[in-house]
C-alpha cells in the first residue's frame, strides 16, 4: 500500500486530508510539525509527502530541501500546501524541489485528484 | 577759399564782391554822369555863350562896318544912325564876352577887342569925314584891313570855341562809352561771381549732405556702426556730422546697456530656474548665493535665515567670510527687521523708505567696508523667511536694474526654499505612506492567510458532508448546507478579491507590459466563460476584427475580461446573450466592450458602480452573488493601464462596458 506523509499544524485540516486520502485507499502518516514530518519520512519512507507550507519550526519549504538534500528520500513526492498565493511561495516551493503545489483553501476532492495524478504518472 | 571752409564765409566774402562790384559800377556811372553833366555844363553856360556874344559882337561890328560904309557911299543918315547904334552896342557886346571869356579866350577876346578899337577909332575918323569924298572912300580902303583883322581874330575865337565844344563832347562820349563798357565788365564779373559761388556752395554742401543723408538712411536701416565722416565739407555740415556721430555714440552706449540689463535679466532668470529646480533646501540656497556673486558682481553675498526657519542653514556666505571673515558680525545680526518685500540699500537711503536697519546691523556693515551695501528681504509668501545681503568691495554703487534683480533673485530664492521645503516634507510622507503601504499590504497577505487556514476547513468538511450519500443527509439539511457552501464560496471570494485589489493598489502588482494580442485575449476569457454561460443558458457572441496588438499586462488585461464576462454572463437572464467587441479605436487606442441582455444597473446606482462592496440594488434583490469587488479591480487595472472605462445600462434591457486603452 503507497504510503502517504502529510505534514500540517492545524489538526482540523490534517484530519480532514487525511480522511479523503485513507477514503482514496492510502496509508497516511499524519505528523503536525516539520521535526516530526522528517522523522517519519526516514522511518516509514513514504512515497508522497502532504508539506504545510507554513508551520511552527521548521516550514514545509524547509522540510522539502533537507528531504530533496537526504539520498535516502530525495525520490519522494512532494506536494505543498499554501495560503498564500503570492509568487515568492510558489517559486520558493518549486526551488525547494517540490512536485506541485495547492492553494488554501483547497477543495479536498481536487487535492486528492492531484496526488493521484502524480502516483499514476510516477508508478507508469 | 579753403576746401574746409565754413559756407557762410564762402558766401559772405562771394556777397561782399558782388556789392563791391555793384558799386564800381554804380561809382562809375555816377561819375561818369557828373562828368557828362559838368560837360553840358561847361557847353551850354560858357562855350556856347561865348561863341553867342563872339558872334553877337561880330555882328554889331559888321553892322557898324556896313552901316559906315553904306553912308560913306550914300550919304543916308540913317545908315549912320544905324552906325551910331552898333557904336553905343559894341561896349555891351565887349563886355559880355569878356565876363564870359576865361584864360586865353580873355586874351583873345582882349585881342579881338584892340582889332575892334582899332577899327572903331578909323571908323570915327571915317563917320567925318563927307560921304562920297575921297577921303571917305580912303578910309574904307584904310579901314577894310583892319575889319579883316578883327573878323581873323573874331573868327579864331570863334574856332577855337567849336574846337573846344568839339573836345568836350569827344570826351563826353568816350567817358560815356568807358562807363558802358567798365559797367558790362563789372555786371559780368558779379553774374560769373554769383554763377561759381552759387555751384560751389551747392557742390560743397550737396555733396557731404548727401553723403551725411545717406549713412543717417544707414543708421535708421540698423547700421549702427555706420558713422559720418567728421572732415567732410564745410564747417556746418562737419558740425552736423559729429553731433550725428555723438548721437550715434550715445546710442550705441545706449544699446549697449540695454543689452547688458537684457543679458542680466536672462541670466537672473536662468539663475531663478536653477533655484528653483532645486530640491535640497540648502543647493538652492548656494545656488542663489554663487549665481548672485557672479551675475551682480558682488563680493560679498550672505544669506541669513530668520529665527524659526527649520530645515535651513541660518547663514550663508559666498567663501564662508560668515565663520571667520569679515561677514563675521553681520552673521550674527538678526535679519528681523526686513519685512517682506523690503529692501535696503545704503548709498541710497530714500529707496528704503520705512526701513530702518538697527544700529548693531549699521555697525556691522562698517566692519565689513566702504562698499555699498544692499539688503533684500527673502520672502516665500507673506511670510520673511530671511534676508539676502550684497556688498560690492570697490564701492560702485548698486543700479536700479541690479536692486530690481537682487529681488527677483530673493523671490526665487524664496520660492525655491519654499518648493524644497515642501518636497523635503512631501518625500517624508511619500516614505511614511510607503511604510503605510507596505504594512497594509503586509497585514493583507497576513489577515488573508489566517483567514484561509479556517476557511480550508470549513470548506474541506462541507465538501465531506456534501460527497456523503443523499439518503443520510435529507433534502432539508443538504439545502442547508448548500447555503453554508454558497457563503463559503463568497467569504473565500470576497478575500481572493480584497487581496487582488489590495495588491494592485498598492502598486505591489505591478503591470509588467509586453506585446500582448488582445483578440487572442477576448477568446481565451470566452472560452473560460463558456461553460457558466452554457449552464446559464446565455449565447455568447464576438466581434473582433482582425488582430489587436497593444502593450499592456497580460495577467491583468485577463482578469479585467475574466470579470467584465463573468459579471455579464451572471446577470444576464436565460436565453439572454452576452456579446464581446474588440476592435481599433484610431491609431492609439483599443476598444473592449462587453455588452448584455441582463437585468442593468439602476441610473441612479450607476455612478456608484466603481466603488469598493458596492452592489447594485437589484442584483441583491435577486439574490446574485457577488463581492462587490470585481468593477473595483477592473477600474484599477485600466486605470494603472492609463485607459478609461464607461458604463451603460438600462435598466431590464441591458449593460455595455467599454474600456478604452492606449496602445502604447
Amino acid at each position: 500500500m503507497t504510503v502517504v506523509l502529510v505534514a500540517d499544524d492545524d489538526a482540523d485540516i490534517r484530519d480532514l486530508v487525511a480522511f479523503k486520502l485513507e477514503q482514496a485507499g492510502l496509508d497516511v502518516v499524519a505528523v503536525e510539525d516539520g521535526q516530526a514530518a522528517l522523522e517519519q519520512a526516514r522511518i516509514r519512507q513514504p512515497t508522497l509527502a502532504v508539506l504545510d507550507v507554513s508551520m511552527p519550526g521548521l516550514s514545509g519549504i524547509d522540510v522539502c530541501r533537507m528531504l530533496r538534500a537526504d539520498p535516502a528520500t530525495a525520490g519522494m513526492l512532494i506536494i505543498m500546501l499554501t495560503a498564500r498565493v503570492q509568487e515568492q511561495d510558489v517559486e520558493g516551493g518549486f526551488s525547494a524541489g517540490a512536485d506541485d503545489y495547492v492553494t488554501k483553501p483547497f477543495s479536498p476532492r481536487e487535492l486528492v485528484s492531484r496526488i493521484q495524478a502524480l502516483l499514476s504518472r510516477t508508478r507508469a | 577759399m579753403r576746401r574746409d571752409g565754413s559756407v557762410g564765409r564762402l558766401l559772405t566774402r562771394a556777397f561782399g564782391v558782388l556789392v563791391l562790384l555793384i558799386v564800381c559800377a554804380g561809382v562809375a556811372q555816377m561819375t561818369t554822369v557828373l562828368v557828362q553833366h559838368r560837360t553840358v555844363d561847361q557847353l551850354s553856360t560858357h562855350v556856347q555863350p561865348l561863341q553867342l556874344a563872339n558872334a553877337h559882337l561880330r555882328g554889331v561890328l559888321a553892322d557898324a562896318q556896313r552901316a559906315l560904309r553904306g553912308y560913306l557911299i550914300t550919304g543916308d543918315g540913317q545908315l549912320l544912325d544905324s552906325y551910331h547904334v552898333a557904336r553905343s552896342a559894341y561896349p555891351l557886346a565887349v563886355q559880355d564876352a569878356r565876363v564870359l571869356a576865361t584864360g586865353a579866350e580873355r586874351a583873345a577876346v582882349d585881342a579881338q577887342a584892340a582889332r575892334a578899337d582899332a577899327w572903331w577909332a578909323l571908323a570915327e575918323q571915317q563917320r567925318q569925314a563927307p560921304p562920297r569924298s575921297a577921303r571917305a572912300a580912303d578910309f574904307v580902303v584904310t579901314g577894310m584891313p583892319l575889319f579883316q583883322e578883327f573878323l581873323g581874330a573874331n573868327a579864331d575865337l570863334d574856332e577855337s570855341l567849336a574846337a573846344r565844344a568839339a573836345a568836350l563832347q569827344r570826351r563826353s562820349l568816350a567817358l560815356g562809352r568807358l562807363t558802358v563798357a567798365a559797367v558790362a565788365v563789372l555786371t559780368a564779373c558779379a553774374a560769373g561771381l554769383a554763377a561759381i559761388t552759387a555751384t560751389r556752395t551747392t557742390r560743397r554742401i550737396t555733396g557731404p549732405l548727401g553723403r551725411l543723408v545717406g549713412v543717417l538712411d544707414r543708421m535708421r536701416g540698423g547700421d549702427f556702426a555706420a558713422r559720418a565722416e567728421e572732415d567732410d565739407g564745410p564747417s556746418e555740415i562737419r558740425a552736423v556730422a559729429a553731433a550725428v556721430n555723438t548721437r550715434a555714440d550715445e546710442a550705441d552706449r545706449i544699446r549697449a546697456a540695454e543689452h547688458d540689463v537684457a543679458r542680466l535679466h536672462a541670466e537672473v532668470r536662468e539663475l531663478g530656474y536653477r533655484i528653483r529646480g532645486h530640491l535640497v533646501v540648502e543647493d538652492a540656497v548656494r545656488e542663489a548665493v554663487q549665481g548672485l556673486a557672479g551675475t551682480l558682481r558682488a563680493d560679498h553675498v550672505l544669506v541669513r535665515m530668520a529665527a524659526g526657519q527649520t530645515d535651513v542653514p541660518p547663514v550663508t556666505s559666498l567663501h564662508d567670510e560668515h565663520r571667520y571673515g569679515p561677514l563675521a558680525a553681520l552673521a550674527g545680526c538678526p535679519s528681523s527687521w526686513l519685512k517682506s518685500g523690503d529692501v535696503h540699500l545704503t548709498d541710497d537711503p530714500g529707496s528704503s523708505a520705512g526701513v530702518r536697519p538697527p544700529e548693531a546691523e549699521r555697525q556691522a556693515w562698517a566692519a565689513v567696508g566702504n562698499g555699498s551695501v544692499l539688503t533684500v528681504a527673502v520672502s516665500g509668501g507673506d511670510e520673511c523667511l530671511g534676508a539676502l545681503t550684497l556688498i560690492r568691495d570697490d564701492g560702485s554703487p548698486w543700479s536700479p536694474v541690479e536692486v530690481r534683480l537682487a529681488e527677483v533673485v530673493a523671490a526665487d530664492l524664496g520660492r525655491g526654499v519654499h518648493h524644497a521645503r515642501l518636497y523635503e516634507r512631501e518625500q517624508h510622507l511619500v516614505a511614511r505612506l510607503q511604510e503605510l503601504d507596505a504594512a497594509k499590504t503586509d497585514f493583507m497577505s497576513t489577515v488573508s492567510h489566517e483567514l484561509r487556514t479556517p476557511l480550508t476547513s470549513i470548506a474541506g468538511y462541507l465538501e465531506l458532508l456534501l460527497d456523503t450519500d443523499s439518503g443520510e443527509l435529507g433534502d432539508a439539511r443538504r439545502r442547508m448546507l448548500e447555503v453554508i457552501a454558497r457563503n463559503t464560496r463568497r467569504l473565500r471570494e470576497l478575500i481572493e478579491d480584497m487581496l487582488t485589489l489590495s495588491k494592485i493598489e498598492s502598486g505591489a502588482f505591478r503591470i509588467s507590459k509586453a506585446e500582448v494580442e488582445a483578440t487572442a485575449l477576448v477568446e481565451n476569457a470566452l472560452a473560460a466563460v463558456a461553460p457558466a454561460a452554457a449552464k446559464a443558458s446565455v449565447g455568447l457572441h464576438t466581434e473582433a476584427d482582425g488582430p489587436l496588438p497593444l502593450q499592456a499586462d497580460p495577467d491583468q488585461l485577463d482578469r479585467v475580461l475574466m470579470n467584465l464576462l463573468s459579471n455579464a454572463v451572471k446577470f444576464t437572464p436565460p436565453e439572454g446573450t452576452v456579446t464581446v467587441t474588440a476592435r481599433r479605436d484610431g491609431d492609439d487606442h483599443v476598444v473592449l466592450a462587453v455588452a448584455d441582455t441582463g437585468m442593468g444597473i439602476p441610473e441612479a446606482e450607476q455612478q456608484a458602480l466603481f466603488t469598493r462592496f458596492f452592489r447594485a440594488s437589484n442584483a441583491i434583490h435577486q439574490a446574485i452573488p457577488g463581492t462587490g469587488l470585481g468593477l473595483a479591480i477592473v477600474r484599477t487595472i485600466v486605470d494603472n493601464h492609463g485607459g478609461t472605462i464607461e458604463v451603460r445600462s438600462t435598466e431590464k434591457v441591458g449593460t455595455t462596458v467599454t474600456v478604452r486603452l492606449p496602445v502604447q
